[in-house]
């Protein structure tokens, strides 16, 4: 309803300032029902998650009453903790080198004319084109041959590699038809070329930066099938987790723990709006 | 930008405190722990005669296997007893159990438990060593049926823990007529209404048995009947899943179900009413059991763990949790009495056969007449 | 640009060249290889039994691209215009989801779905349907799975090349008197192709591997590639043959993008494929 009302209202500015913007603004009414519609096509299942998540019956098709008890035993349960503070730091750790080398790579391929640039930026998505279990298999294979011991540290490589591609292709669709004008300007007044990527370059890639991140972010905290090969004995991880306990039984705890995930997430976009509006009034 | 940067960093912060919380925890507990199994050991000296053999124990505990194997409870008492910490890792397929072994050469885990079949390809390849019996003086509380498998003969590398038969759970009134054996699953009244485990040794294992035939039969021709019987059972599958399958009989997806153990467990504590079938062609069952990887980096730890869930009141809590066949003898009275009949199975139990490692072309075999059928329920 | 050439090196090539070497080996008695090179891996795969997979992988796979394409890119191109601080929060709206386990978020389908489930209630109640309705485990069930699965993919790689579109083309060629209609298709969309583009690689590519999703939504009843590869790993325990198998899928769904590379005349396509 909101976007509705913002809308308009900018609808109206506009208009006052130029007198036709029908392109970008018209018929305004069906998009926004539309992207309404679609949103909560998308949470149905969440919200169906979280109402059963209070629900006292362990099966799930019978609804035995409101309860916190699945809460209670989620907070007792020491591994489910362990492996959502792994899963965490896995997902951070390989979206962050996938950032540093998916950008960097895209934007050196992007400046250079090396032949093999197609082929390495052909291979670097590859990942995404093999299924993930012989991928996984794959690794085990590998990483036992390169002597590397199972733990965090394989994970991180394996997650790494499947998230590289995200960023790449994010990045590299920015690239195209990203004004070169600017850049060059940049040079000719004698920024250097570490200065003009920093300053140019990247303010222009963010948006595709991000998405990558949000893409590979949620596809490293998804990961069942990799993690389960390359993990070694000592890190739980919250899918291999919740998959395993799924497994044996959809327990409420599941939907517990997606529900207290959820409100973390939607707590933390609340919290770094309300920064980033307090930012903007000390600065205004 | 400002906005997701500060979710990013507020994430990373979250990140930080829970497994710096994992961190301190874990350290507490080995602090704690150091002091109580100080305390054990002495206690240990005084107390237990008996076992001479006390080695101290230190260090961590590999464990792996499915989840839910054990109640929090006994991981937590054998803890705090020892001073070991466990660390509890899953895998989903034997298999993937195997290839880990297989290419860690049988280090990184100290305690596996999984399946039989796979038990016996895991001591082929020479990836198990013996158990230290010694460190094992509650060996003696297995129920004999149990042992002396063909994966194990002699008994000198496994402790099964718990034991399963599949069986047919389904809702009298929906159905409309008492199932009794397998082939009644082939009834044209279950259309569409039926829910299947999806391991294909069991499901083409109980057509052979429709046919008077064994599990693990390798004659290719007698495979091959049983596969286009199979065919048959089609148009009655509603889903085939290895996993939660009591749901849908609870839920009224299905009528009727062909299910594992846990999940028959499962399925009857939350629905009474539900009626089970001992198929009369004969029963199929499998035994789990736990050994130890031949490089077990702490075997001293699995061979007392194992020790430790051999004691009959523990061991009564695990199978009262995951809802197996009791293998513990000495554990049986003291089972709850509303789970007895349930988890107490009569001696008859080991007539049922098991599913067996077979000759390649007849696991092949299995293996395509399975995906034939799975492309004729759709 | 080093480090991209050195990792793509030792974990996707190195890697690569593991599995295209297990594919022409024969299997190991218990587990793994030997090497005794044969050609009766994929000779095995020529099979009708494993073709079909194959076919039924891609008849799924482009549908659910298909429809993936028909919401996601009005979803991407609508987002992309809305004013700067609801994009953000959208952008965020669609991810949260994502960031829940995708098992769980399958298992509220089924909650959803499933017999005397949560539809059937309302469509019961409201005296729409007077029996359940047999929802799940079909084949609509399936790529309605997928859809939802990959859509955000979709929807962000549009709306990323819809955001750093220049309008002021759009607004060129509506002066020269262009309709709507013919600026959309002269101008926007050709600027947008790259963005389709990458969320068509996006929602393709995976789509061919969750093999998951055919198995809980469709009741283990729809064979995917993926599905024959998992069980020959595991339960088959024949590492060749599924390697061979992932070799070819991977052949094939690399000429399928150059193909559709080809089609859609775009040679500008971050340099895939």
């Amino acid at each position: 309803m909101n976007i509705n009302q913002t809308d308009k209202h900018k609808d109206r500015n506009k208009k006052k300032k130029k007198s036709r913007n029908g392109n970008r603004n018209g018929n305004r009414k069906f998009p926004i029902f539309y992207i309404i519609l679609i949103t909560v096509l998308m949470y149905i299942p969440i919200i169906l998650t979280v109402f059963y998540s209070f629900n006292a019956s362990k099966i799930s098709s019978v609804w035995g009453g409101f309860s916190l008890t699945w809460y209670e035993v989620l907070w007792k349960d020491r591994e489910i903790k362990e492996a959502l503070g792994n899963s965490l730091l896995l997902a951070l750790s390989s979206c962050f080198l996938a950032v540093i080398i998916g950008t960097l790579g895209a934007v050196g391929m992007s400046k250079t004319t090396s032949k093999f640039n197609d082929l390495i930026s052909y291979l670097s998505t590859l990942p995404l084109m093999i299924p993930e279990i012989i991928l996984g298999m794959v690794f085990l294979g590998i990483f036992s041959f390169m002597g590397l011991p199972f733990g965090m540290f394989t994970l991180i490589i394996a997650h790494t590699t499947f998230c590289i591609p995200y960023l790449f292709i994010m990045v590299s669709a920015r690239l195209i038809g990203i004004d070169k004008s600017l850049e060059e300007a940049a040079r000719d007044l004698g920024a250097s070329q570490i200065r003009t990527f920093f300053d140019i370059i990247l303010p222009q890639l963010v948006p595709a930066i991000l998405s990558g991140v949000l893409l590979s972010f949620a596809m490293s905290f998804d990961d069942v099938v990799i993690s389960i090969f390359v993990t070694g004995p000592k890190v739980n991880l919250l899918p291999i987790k919740i998959y395993t306990k799924l497994k044996t039984g959809i327990t409420p705890e599941i939907n517990a723990l997606a529900t207290i995930m959820l409100a973390v997430t939607i707590l933390l976009v609340l919290l770094s709006n309300w920064i980033g509006k307090r930012n903007q009034s000390s600065m205004s | 930008m400002k906005k997701i940067a500060a979710i990013l960093l507020g994430i990373m912060m979250v990140a930080g405190v829970l497994t710096g919380c994992g961190k301190n925890t874990t350290n507490d507990e080995n602090g704690a722990n150091q002091t109580t199994q100080e305390a054990a050991q002495t206690a240990e000296a005084t107390a237990e005669s008996t076992d001479s053999n006390t080695t101290a124990l230190s260090g961590e505990l590999n464990l792996y296997t499915w989840d839910g194997m054990f109640p929090q409870e006994v991981l937590d008492g054998f803890e705090e007893e020892t001073g070991v910490k466990i660390n509890y890792s899953n895998f989903d397929y034997d298999e993937d159990m195997l290839a880990k072994l297989e290419e860690t050469k049988g280090g990184d885990y100290d305690l596996v438990i999984a399946d039989d079949y796979i038990i016996e390809l895991a001591i082929k390849e020479g990836l198990v060593q013996k158990l230290n019996k010694e460190q094992i003086p509650n060996f003696g509380n297995i129920n004999p049926l149990f042992q002396s498998q063909f994966y194990d003969a002699t008994n000198e590398y496994t402790v099964p823990y718990g034991s399963g038969i599949p069986l047919i759970v389904y809702d009298k009134e929906a159905v409309g007529f008492e199932i009794k054996s397998y082939e009644d699953l082939w009834n044209p009244a279950l259309e569409d209404n039926l829910a299947i485990v999806g391991n294909y040794r069991v499901i083409d294992g109980i057509t052979l048995k429709t046919l008077g035939e064994s599990f693990n039969t390798e004659d290719l021709d007698t495979i091959q009947k049983a596969g286009d019987k199979l065919l048959e059972l089609a148009p009655n599958i509603r889903l085939i899943s290895d996993s939660n399958t009591q749901d849908y009989i609870v839920s009224g997806e299905v009528s009727a179900a062909f299910l594992y153990t846990s999940q028959v467990t499962q399925a009857l504590e939350a629905n009474p009413d539900l009626s089970v079938c001992y198929p009369s062609e004969g029963l199929g069952f499998g035994i789990m059991a736990g050994f130890i990887p031949s490089q077990a980096p702490n075997a001293d730890a699995a061979n007392a763990f194992l020790n430790y869930i051999l004691q009959p009141e523990v061991s009564a809590k695990c199978f009262e949790s995951i809802g197996y066949y009791c293998t513990t003898k000495a554990a049986e009275e003291f089972i709850s009495p509303e789970l007895k009949d349930t988890l107490v199975v009569p001696d008859t139990v080991t007539e049922g056969e098991i599913i067996q490692n077979i000759s390649q072309e007849a696991e092949d075999l299995h293996s395509e007449i399975w995906k034939k059928f799975q492309e004729a329920c759709d | 640009m080093v480090p991209i050439y050195l990792f793509t090196i030792l974990f996707v090539i190195f890697p690569l060249i593991y599995m295209i070497v297990l594919s022409f080996m024969s299997r190991a008695e218990v587990w793994g290889v030997v090497m005794d090179f044969t050609l009766d891996n994929y000779k095995k795969i020529l099979e009708p039994l494993y073709l079909n997979t194959f076919k039924e992988s891609l008849q799924l796979a482009f549908l659910s691209t298909s429809i993936i394409i028909f919401i996601g890119y009005p979803f991407g191109y609508y987002m992309g215009q809305l004013e700067d601080k609801w994009r953000k929060r959208m952008m965020l709206l669609i991810m949260i989801p994502f960031w829940t386990s995708s098992l769980i978020r399958l298992y509220g389908w089924i909650i959803m779905f499933r017999s005397n489930g949560v539809l059937d209630m309302v469509l019961m109640g409201l005296g729409i349907t007077e029996k359940p309705l047999k929802l799940l485990y079909s084949y609509p069930a399936v790529a309605t799975g997928m859809v939802y699965a990959l859509l955000p993919f979709m929807i962000l790689s549009v709306y990323s090349s819809v955001e750093k579109m220049d309008w002021s083309l759009v607004e060129a060629a509506r002066d020269l008197g262009a309709s709507r209609t013919k600026a959309f298709w002269t101008v926007t969309f050709p600027l947008t192709l790259p963005g389709l583009m990458s969320g068509v690689i996006l929602t393709f590519i995976p789509s061919m591997g969750l093999f998951f999703i055919a198995d809980i939504l469709g009741g283990n009843k729809i064979v995917l590639v993926g599905s024959v590869i998992q069980e020959q790993l595991t339960k088959g325990r024949n590492l060749p043959f599924a390697a061979a198998l992932s070799v070819i899928l991977m052949v094939l769904t690399s000429i399928l993008i150059r193909l559709y590379r080809k089609i859609f005349h775009t040679r500008n396509v971050e340099g895939l494929v």
